[in-house]
């Protein structure tokens, strides 16, 4: 037989038809299909028993009870505890992913620790007597925060830094909130909290920008940018004018005559008659709280008129400590330092709660100072330490998580660790205690059993959902109770007084021209870290603004050369971080709506001057 | 001699014929062996166990498949028979605590929930109606796996050609759906889809 | 497609969104997508790209400055009882409405990504997987077993949580009850909501506080003039809130043409 090509053709043809007839092809084309549906771009959920662990969240200090839901060990979503009585159920968008944290791709996974310590002791070891190792602690009230205070204690020089605490706020008890730009509920405090309180009191909401604390108050008061001084200042002067109030400085009396009604309004850009329809209500409807995310002096005395010290601004007694450790150094007064003498600045913001801006620290470091940084990115302090060491994060350590701003009681809860911490990561309580030979292993353990023999409070078990006093409670249950997510809280001592709240001097307005902007910092409350899934609430959805992101006004951003997305610098005067601009016309001209993060908290807080410059 | 012109036509389409009957069906399926010798009738029988006591319902409901490395070791921690096989399992899975990597002959697609406590519990259904004699057999028969869609021969049925009206002991949908038919049950997508 | 057989007492699953207390917080939305292995966003997605099953949309009352009022309103699919214009315009029947639970349930693996059913669902809740999902290293380890996950090329939206919902009938079906009783659960974004805006249950049992509400006073739906008869009841004192339910869609009502 010639082979010649159309034989060829036939052959194929035939072998064509004759596969037709066969399974092949059909099952080829079925398999094909499937092939689709599980090739492995398509990962797959492992299956496992399913199995339940309670622990409280350790992204903010609000620490709301969680339940973990376990497939085969592996922590696959959370959940609020319902009946709890601090977080009453509740768990915000960033809890509901904390499992996510460890696997985050900008997580950092190694680090020189041990040239870290090196430097280090070596700093030490030149320390002059003029010179300081400072800790600055962002989430002071731990028990690793105890770590800290007493090796600086220890240690000849060694000085503890803290943002500066807020006072304790007991919301549960206000009829009247002012807030002058505080996210109320924009992660303060504990979401659950103020959600359980809130049907008791009226909300006034005074910012420039529509927060969702702004949609969800009574009233909103769109007051100019930079303005919450003049409020504040105008309902004091009503106030005052009705009855004086001792014990206020003479220098706020005097800016306060500065301020009737009509000045007021007219800087604020609120009708007289609104602010003093205000007034009247904070006056009337009482007990009544002032609450101002910049904690400005005005704010302040105008708490002192409405005399919520000891009704809404109560004093909170820490939770019991081993007797050993109460020759711990108390916080220093960063102010107080002098310039140039940290020599060694050993930076905890593993578990961060408030920030200390840069350009308040940098100038208390002494040149060629050793700043270490322990975090789980060098976003924050990262971008100015010689070291960052990266720690474990939430779901991986057992960690104290000390009571929110707005829990009049004290707390004492542990944060689960949900599954192991990788290879490389460093615990800063137990770099700082080697330093000085303290051993934190079983400080947690130590400072439980403290508690329970003071007999102080309860204890809430999220499994049963009861309290029990501590009294009532075995000795040998309490710390493993603890361990399995109980909650420790403490009894109101009746007897506490009323804070005495310090009115610091005035502040002389200042703005630069050089940082026309001012920001408003709604989203300033969002925990540090967050997993990758919040994309549903920045760019899938636009509901929040993203951590590196800014809004501005389409004119302001037009002055700058800006349009949106562009890439951009956010700037104040204690540094610049890149951001992306979002456009957004109903944010006034002259402000600046940030983000958060620990790029953008660390460089301002609320009513800085900021400006932004394209990159 | 003039060769007839239907003749490669022929030839071709006898070879694929040929090819598609009978080198195909051993083609697209990859053959394993289990990781371990077991034999179930050896447990049934000697053990005194049921099904349930290994293949265990848990208290929520969920089913435990096949057993994990926990379940045996609570025997065979140390050698309760001569075989080479269990001795073998104890050197190579036990004393390392190894999990074995089984082969799971009636492993579904991922979108598929199938709730095995409904249909045992509920619908009454033995193991032996969709999963064969197990209990009877001495040794684990090999696992056939189809090369490009990764799925279990079993999950497919036995004979490569399969007519849907034909249900031969497969696994796919339209045999899940034939059985609800027959026992007149409500199903909607979702049922059985997650 | 459904058949019919043995009789069931047949369940209406429902919601009541109260918008008065949603605060805008988005745990639903993440709660959603840790419960249904939605991914997070690829690189330079926008809020047209995006994955949200339920998305909560800022709205408010055209006002200027002083006169101007917002509220928040989460939108997810509606679970449409008539008419149901996705199941109608499917090719490929990859939808249908489960007549005892009626839940409108999506089969992406049926699904060949005409995206028909997007365009036809009037209140956007429908989702195109432009990627494949893409997990960060080891993130995948987090993804719930009880839903299976979707390649790219496929539409998805809400079922209701439809894994949570198996997961209580194995439960009754443990405890001997039979298949017959619908069962009570709840899914993600009702459990996470921390402000209990979004309430779930049988809106056919007058008992349930779903049902209440939804029955109430101050309740409607979104697009009432549809007739699609929508199974979210959202309730709000406020008229211009109500206004907005009749709207051709919430937010600032800018269509963007670009993809």
């Amino acid at each position: 037989m010639t082979t010649t090509r159309r034989n060829l053709f036939k052959l194929a043809g035939g072998a064509a038809v004759g596969a037709m007839f066969t399974p092949a092809p059909w099952r080829l084309i079925t398999d094909a299909a499937l092939l689709s549906e599980t090739w492995p771009g398509v990962p797959k959920p492992k299956r496992g028993e399913v199995s339940f662990q309670f622990g409280n969240c350790g992204l903010c200090p609000a620490g709301c009870a969680v339940r973990a839901r376990s497939i085969g060990g592996q922590p696959v979503s959370l959940a609020g505890v319902a009946g709890h009585p601090l977080s009453h159920g509740a768990l915000c968008a960033f809890g509901v992913a904390g499992h996510h944290l460890p696997y985050h791709p900008g997580r950092l996974k190694s680090g020189p620790a041990a040239q870290a310590a090196a430097a280090v002791r070596a700093a030490l070891g030149q320390l002059r007597d003029t010179e300081h190792c400072a800790v600055l602690d962002l989430r002071p009230g731990r028990t690793a925060s105890w770590t800290y205070r007493r090796a600086m204690a220890s240690l000849h020089n060694g000085i503890y830094l803290t943002p500066e605490a807020p006072v304790v706020v007991n919301l549960s008890a206000a009829r009247t909130v002012l807030s002058l730009g505080a996210g109320l509920y924009d992660n303060w405090g504990t979401p659950g909290n103020v959600i359980a309180a809130r049907e008791q009191f009226r909300l006034f909401q005074a910012e420039p920008v529509e927060s969702r604390t702004a949609v969800m108050a009574d009233v909103w008061l769109p007051i100019r940018p930079a303005s919450e001084d003049a409020l504040a200042l105008g309902i004091a002067h009503l106030l005052l004018a009705e009855k004086a109030v001792a014990g206020l400085p003479a220098g706020f009396i005097d800016r306060v005559k500065e301020f009737p009604p009509a000045v007021a309004a007219e800087r604020t850009g609120i009708a007289e008659a609104q602010i003093a329809a205000l007034a009247g209500e904070l006056r009337e409807h009482a007990p009544s709280l002032v609450i101002d995310e910049a904690g400005s002096p005005y704010a302040t005395a105008l708490n002192v008129i409405l005399g919520a010290p000891g009704h809404t601004l109560v004093t909170r007694r820490e939770a019991p400590v081993p007797d050993a450790w109460k020759n711990a150094a108390s916080a220093a007064d960063l102010a107080a330092v002098r310039d140039g003498s940290i020599r060694v600045l050993l930076i905890d913001e593993s578990a961060p709660g408030d920030a200390c801006p840069w350009n308040e620290i940098q100038p208390k470091l002494a040149d060629h100072a050793a700043v270490v940084t322990f975090a789980c990115s060098e976003e924050g302090y990262g971008r100015h330490a010689n070291f960052v060491l990266p720690t474990a994060v939430y779901p991986e350590i057992v960690d104290d998580i000390p009571p929110a701003v707005d829990s009049p009681a004290a707390a004492f809860r542990l944060s689960a660790a949900l599954m192991p911490p990788p290879d490389g990561m460093t615990n800063p309580a137990d770099f700082i205690g080697a330093l000085v030979g303290i051993d934190p292993k079983n400080a947690l353990q130590d400072r439980a059993e403290a508690i329970r023999k003071s007999g102080r409070g309860s204890l809430f078990v999220p499994s049963t959902a009861c309290s029990t006093p501590t009294k009532d409670v075995k000795p040998a249950d309490f710390w493993k109770l603890l361990q399995a997510g109980a909650t420790w809280i403490d009894d109101i001592d009746p007897r506490a007084a009323a804070p005495k709240l310090e009115i610091p001097a005035l502040p002389v307005e200042t703005r630069a021209a050089a940082f026309p902007l001012v920001v408003a910092a709604t989203e300033a409350g969002t925990p540090a870290v967050g997993s990758p899934l919040l994309s549903k609430i920045y760019q899938e959805s636009g509901l929040r603004l993203a951590p590196a992101g800014v809004a501005m006004h389409p004119s302001d951003a037009r002055a700058s050369g800006l349009e949106a997305g562009s890439r951009a610098r956010f700037e104040t005067a204690s540094g610049s971080v890149a951001v992306s601009v979002t456009l957004d016309a109903a944010i006034p001209r002259g402000v600046v709506e940030i983000g958060g993060g620990p790029g953008i908290r660390n460089l301002c807080g609320a009513r800085t001057s900021a400006r932004v410059v394209r990159s | 001699m003039k060769i007839p012109g239907f003749l490669p036509f022929a030839v071709g389409a006898l070879a694929a014929l040929a090819a598609g009957w009978a080198a195909f069906p051993h083609a697209i399926y990859k053959t394993e062996r289990q990781p371990v010798d077991f034999s179930h009738k050896v447990h049934a029988d000697k053990a005194g166990q049921k099904c349930d006591d290994c293949h265990s319902f848990r208290a929520d409901g969920t089913f435990a498949g096949i057993p994990s490395l926990d379940k045996c070791a609570g025997c065979h921690a140390a050698p309760m028979g001569t075989t080479a096989a269990e001795k073998s399992f104890i050197d190579q899975y036990v004393t390392p605590n190894h999990e074995p990597q089984w082969f799971d002959y009636a492993r579904q697609p991922q979108n598929v929930w199938f709730s095995h406590t409904t249909h045992v519990k509920l619908g009454g259904l033995k193991c032996e109606s969709c999963h064969g004699a197990m209990g009877d057999s001495d040794s684990l028969r090999p696992y056939q796996e189809d090369r490009i869609s990764g799925y279990s021969r079993d999950i497919w049925g036995r004979p490569v050609v399969r007519a849907a009206f034909r249900t031969e002991g497969g696994m796919k949908m339209d045999d899940c759906v034939a059985c609800h038919r027959q026992r007149g049950f409500t199903h909607s997508c979702l049922d059985c889809h997650k | 497609m459904t058949e019919s057989g043995k009789p069931v007492k047949a369940a209406r699953y429902g919601m009541a969104i109260d918008i008065d207390r949603c605060t805008g917080c988005g745990a639903c939305m993440v709660a959603c997508a840790v419960e249904n292995n939605i991914p997070p966003a690829h690189e330079g997605v926008t809020d047209r790209k995006g994955i949200t099953w339920i998305r909560v949309y800022k709205v408010d009352n055209g006002a200027a400055d002083a006169g101007r009022r917002s509220a928040f309103v989460p939108v997810l699919c509606q679970h449409c009882g008539k008419d149901t214009p996705c199941v109608h315009v499917c090719p490929q029947q990859a939808v249908d409405v489960d007549p005892s639970t009626g839940v409108v349930g999506e089969i992406p693996t049926r699904c060949l990504g005409c995206r028909y059913c997007v365009a036809a669902c009037p209140y956007h809740a429908r989702y195109f997987n432009w990627w494949d999902p893409a997990w960060p290293a080891g993130m995948e380890k987090t993804m719930n077993p009880d839903v299976a996950p979707r390649m790219r090329g496929v539409v998805e939206k809400c079922n209701f949580c439809h894994g949570r919902w198996h997961e209580a009938r194995q439960r009754a079906a443990a405890d001997g009850k039979p298949v017959t009783e619908p069962v009570a659960y709840l899914p993600a974004c009702a459990e996470a909501c921390p402000t209990r805006a979004i309430t779930f249950g049988d809106l056919n049992d007058p008992a349930n506080a779903a049902s209440v509400a939804a029955h109430g006073a101050g309740s409607f739906r979104l697009l009432e003039k549809l007739d699609t008869d929508p199974k979210i009841h959202y309730i709000s004192k406020r008229d211009w809130v109500r206004a907005i339910a009749d709207a051709p869609r919430p937010g600032n009502g800018k269509e963007s043409t670009r993809g």
